[in-house]
């Protein structure tokens, strides 16, 4: 189990930033992910593993018109 | 799941440079016309951002004269909308009401307007007394005239009185020269005046791109919902394209001045023009700007392939967007109207900017549309857009997703001078009452305003520009249905209370905020109404938990609102703040402010006007103006707390169909929010508790809110707050406030 | 379409010669005695070899110009009208080979326009004027 934006999320071996983005789909493309507090760059989404336990804040920028 | 990719290959071969033409009868209309009035003037370009002056006509009595601008005016209201407010406040009483003689209607484009060298920098502020609120409305438009106008040699013009034929005024800004003219034969709707006005104007084709045009069309003159269009000519499609000064029926005020149009002749535009102060920041400051354009806008937003409207799947896939009359937050059809489909329809191969230098080009344009109905049919056309207000709007709110029917309907709003993201919301309410049996074929006289009915819905917005049927009622706006269907008993006043999507008497723009309690004071604790022009708080708020108390709302709801004032103040478009942000923006001390663009606009300030600013005097700029308005709505009878009130659709789910569509959602907030047990209650049940709890939490929000503001729990400006930003100047405001304290 | 070319295996980028290049393109074309406000720039690596910054005549730049002040001439050589051009620097911003350059002095930009008065100049021979197909216009 993880936290991402303080609700909890499955976690599973292998989970990857993308993984967790796809399962909230969280589609919008300005983000700002961090893990704990380290920043994970947009060009590592699909590389960086996620360990369990942790807190993930999915940051999304201002949209709208 | 993954971000859309453009490709190339699939957008349409349409060919952008045909369409029907209308310059058959423009030498007959220009012989019609007949001079009321003409004035000689020194035409001047403007220096350090300001040209000093500007301009007064009444329409009523042909009064034309020019009038110095003060170096209060500057330090206090800055321009733009300032300047608006300023003119309108002197204007009129407090008695007066949007279709008297004294209303203004105040077109001002700010000190930094103008510049070519930035994205976003060809904006007017349009202010007037609103037929729709009776307050102020203000509204930010592209366009070329506010730049020509400036250009020109005025800081702002102020229409005032009535005429009682059909007028044009010409402004000749190379000349030196004013005109009234009497228009008795020109053509009433946009696409067809703009484009006969620009080429009777223009000395020669290569001038075509010195005139802009504002002008309205026929449901402005039988609707108090009309809008302004502002023209700039598109050199590589060889057409008339505008931008729309859309919300609170300014159209209507213009028309009921009986303006046909405003033309504006400008000098041909160079990069220094606006003279500023330092030109070497701006252009270093643009250059930068467009590089991150080029570098991350294809993987940001992909403003410059699809316009705001690429956000239509995005909104759909976080439940936000309104769907049959902001019940619903998404659609399985939403895919029809999204911008995978939009890339493909709108022409892909020219530069789509609204004023030169947006390297940010939203302004998309799908041609080659076909009219299927009404006065045009048959008629080849370009529509701009459709703009994400437009898609969700006409669109998913009114359940139409058919894309032609959508442009269509995006069509004539536009030509008949209307307001799109209005139109929506309003269609979107008669649709339900509709579907709900407030309303049947009989009160509709006819129209079947099902849901995703686009004929019946097109043969409404035919009828608003006629001045008959439904339509005229429709036309009134969602406010004055209420009452007029509540008035014949036709439904639960409550229910229909309940989804008329309407605040002050403006309706909503097209973001769903029940799940956002910041966002509905974004929404609804606004100067002019419901516009997400102030705040857009959703993701901050309900899908990031960052404002998880009132107080930290209360300060989204302080900052945003007067940060993005700022914009209306100078002559900037919001959109380049945030639509897409440096590669290192991430790693920025709070990134959603994107500060490395506040701090580009602060120099862009400073080195146009010569005045060091910090970001810090960017919001006392803006909080001036803010709370000046905020008296001034007082002084007019409104802007206290009760004109706050947000219809319940807009905090909480109204009907068993919105609660049951969402019911997990629901009841998971009943155990964590409420610490009750759902388990055995009935909707009605659940209903009402969540009634209780989404109302005392958004009464709490507006004590936080007004707390922050400096206002009383009243909504009134307080004299320290006053005192605090020099409006104590002006013993007029403190007055209004005096009466309420 | 006429482009301007360099050859590395020649040109020792600015080591062994005088920037004769940017010199002559400074002074006869933009009347300035200043070779940094020539039309190409070379640039040597700190590792060895180095770099131009030159105009290959893409066309990019015709495609973002909002005021259309930036067509081919009939040699396919992109040329900017200053009578018509509004001083955006869209040029400048998205050119991806950065030749397209302004300086203070003045308010229109400007770039190669593959004269070749750079190319008699070159000590090495390094610098010619080559005759290559016009690529598609790109969305940008």
């Amino acid at each position: 189990m993880i936290v991402v934006n303080e609700e909890p999320l499955d976690w599973h071996e292998g989970m990857t930033v993308r993984d967790v983005l796809r399962a909230r789909n969280y589609r919008f493309p300005m983000l700002v992910i961090h893990i704990g507090d380290t920043l994970v760059p947009k060009k590592d989404y699909d590389t960086t593993t996620v360990p369990d336990g942790v807190v993930m804040k999915v940051i999304h920028l201002i949209s709208g018109g | 799941m993954s971000q859309l990719v453009f490709d190339p290959s699939k957008v349409m071969n349409i060919d952008y440079t045909l369409r029907t033409e209308y310059l058959e009868g423009l030498e007959a209309i220009k012989a019609a016309h007949k001079v009321l009035k003409e004035i000689t003037y020194t035409p001047s370009l403007p220096d350090k951002g300001y040209t000093n002056r500007t301009l007064y006509v009444n329409v009523g009595t042909l009064e034309i004269k020019e009038k110095p601008v003060t170096q209060q005016m500057k330090d206090v209201f800055i321009g733009g909308r300032g300047f608006g407010l300023y003119h309108l406040w002197n204007a009129v009483k407090p008695t007066t009401r949007w279709n008297d003689p004294e209303n203004e209607i105040i077109i001002s484009p700010g000190p930094v307007a103008g510049i070519t060298q930035y994205a976003g920098t060809g904006k007017s502020l349009v202010v007037s007394l609103s037929p729709q609120t009776d307050i102020p409305i203000d509204s930010n438009v592209g366009g070329f005239y506010g730049p020509l106008l400036k250009f020109s040699g005025f800081d702002a013009l102020e229409l005032q009185g009535k005429s009682d034929k059909d007028i044009i005024l010409f402004i000749d800004g190379v000349k030196g020269i004013i005109r009234i003219e009497e228009a008795p034969t020109d053509p009433v709707d946009s696409h067809v005046l703009a484009e006969i006005l620009t080429h009777m104007y223009a000395e020669n084709e290569a001038d075509l791109p010195n005139i802009s045009v504002v002008s309205t069309g026929a449901a402005a003159e039988h609707s108090l919902i009309g809008m302004l269009n502002f023209s700039f000519y598109d050199r590589r499609r060889k057409c008339v394209r505008f931008k729309q000064a859309g919300r609170g029926g300014i159209g209507t005020v213009f028309r009921n001045k009986r303006i046909r149009a405003l033309v504006v002749r400008g000098p041909k535009v160079a990069g220094d023009l606006n003279h500023p102060a330092d030109p070497e920041t701006i252009a270093k400051t643009g250059i930068k700007y467009h590089k991150e354009i080029r570098e991350n806008d294809p993987h940001q937003c992909m403003m410059r392939r699809n316009g705001t409207a690429h956000i239509v799947e995005i909104m759909d896939a976080y439940d936000l967007l309104p769907v049959h009359n902001f019940q619903f937050g998404s659609h399985p059809d939403v895919h029809k109207i999204d911008s995978s489909y939009w890339q493909q329809r709108c022409t892909q191969v020219t530069s789509d900017g609204c004023w030169y230098g947006c390297s940010m080009a939203c302004a998309k344009g799908a041609d080659g549309l076909t009219v299927r109905t009404g006065p045009y049919k048959g008629h080849l056309v370009s529509v701009d857009g459709p703009e994400y207000e437009n898609a969700a709007g006409l669109g998913s709110n009114c359940g139409v997703f058919d894309p032609d029917a959508l442009l269509e309907l995006n069509f004539y709003c536009d030509t008949y001078g209307i307001c799109t993201i209005t139109y929506g919301t309003l269609t979107a309410f008669v649709m339900e009452c509709y579907q709900r049996g407030i309303l049947n074929l009989e009160r509709t006289g006819g129209l079947d305003m099902t849901w995703g009915n686009a004929e019946a819905d097109l043969e409404m917005m035919h009828q608003m520009a006629r001045g008959e049927g439904f339509g005229k009622i429709a036309g009134l706006g969602v406010k004055k249905m209420k009452e007029h269907f509540i008035k014949n008993g036709w439904g639960d006043p409550q229910l229909i209370n309940d989804i008329g999507m309407e605040n002050k008497g403006l309706e909503y723009s097209q973001y769903m905020s029940k799940e956002s309690l910041a966002q509905q004071g974004g929404y609804a604790l606004t100067n002019k109404g419901p516009q997400h022009d102030e705040a857009w708080l959703i993701f901050m708020d309900m899908v990031n938990k960052q404002l998880p108390t009132f107080e930290d709302k209360a300060e989204a709801l302080y900052y945003f609102p007067l940060f993005r004032t700022w914009f209306g103040l100078n002559g900037f478009c919001k959109l380049p703040w945030n639509d897409v942000v440096p590669a290192d923006n991430a790693s920025q001390p709070e990134p959603q402010k994107v500060p490395e663009h506040v701090q580009n606009y602060v120099d862009l300030f400073t080195a146009t006007t010569g005045i060091k600013i910090t970001k810090e005097d960017l919001i006392t700029q803006s909080a001036k103006v803010y709370n000046f308005q905020r008296v001034f709505n007082i002084r007019m009878g409104k802007g206290l707390r009760l004109h706050d009130a947000a219809p319940y659709r807009s905090l909480g789910p109204v009907t068993k169909e919105e609660y049951e569509s969402r019911a997990e959602r629901y009841d998971k907030q009943i155990v964590d929010e409420m610490g009750l047990d759902p388990a055995g209650k009935s909707t009605e049940e659940k209903m009402a508790l969540h009634r209780e709890w989404r109302t005392g939490r958004f009464s709490k929000l507006m004590d936080s809110v007004y707390t922050r503001r400096g206002w009383t729990l009243d909504g009134v400006p307080t004299l320290d707050r006053l005192k605090e930003l020099g409006l104590d100047a002006f013993p007029e405001v403190v007055e209004v406030v005096k009466q309420h304290l | 379409m006429r482009q301007l070319v360099i050859d590395f295996k020649k040109c020792d980028a600015g080591r062994n010669c005088q920037h004769e290049c940017e010199l002559e393109c400074a002074i006869k074309v933009f009347k300035v005695d200043d070779p940094a406000q020539a039309a190409l720039q070379i640039k040597a690596y700190e590792e060895g070899g180095g770099h131009a910054v030159l105009c290959d005549q893409c066309g990019d730049c015709v495609v973002v110009c909002p005021s259309e002040a930036l067509k081919r001439n009939k040699l396919g050589v992109v040329m900017i009208d200053k009578n018509v051009c509004v001083g955006c620097y869209m040029c400048i911003g998205f050119c991806e080979k950065e030749a397209f350059m302004r300086n203070s002095d003045w308010i229109t930009p400007h770039k190669c326009t593959s004269c070749g008065i750079c190319v008699k100049v070159c000590p090495h021979g390094a610098l010619s004027i080559v005759d290559v197909p016009e690529p598609a216009r790109r969305i940008i």
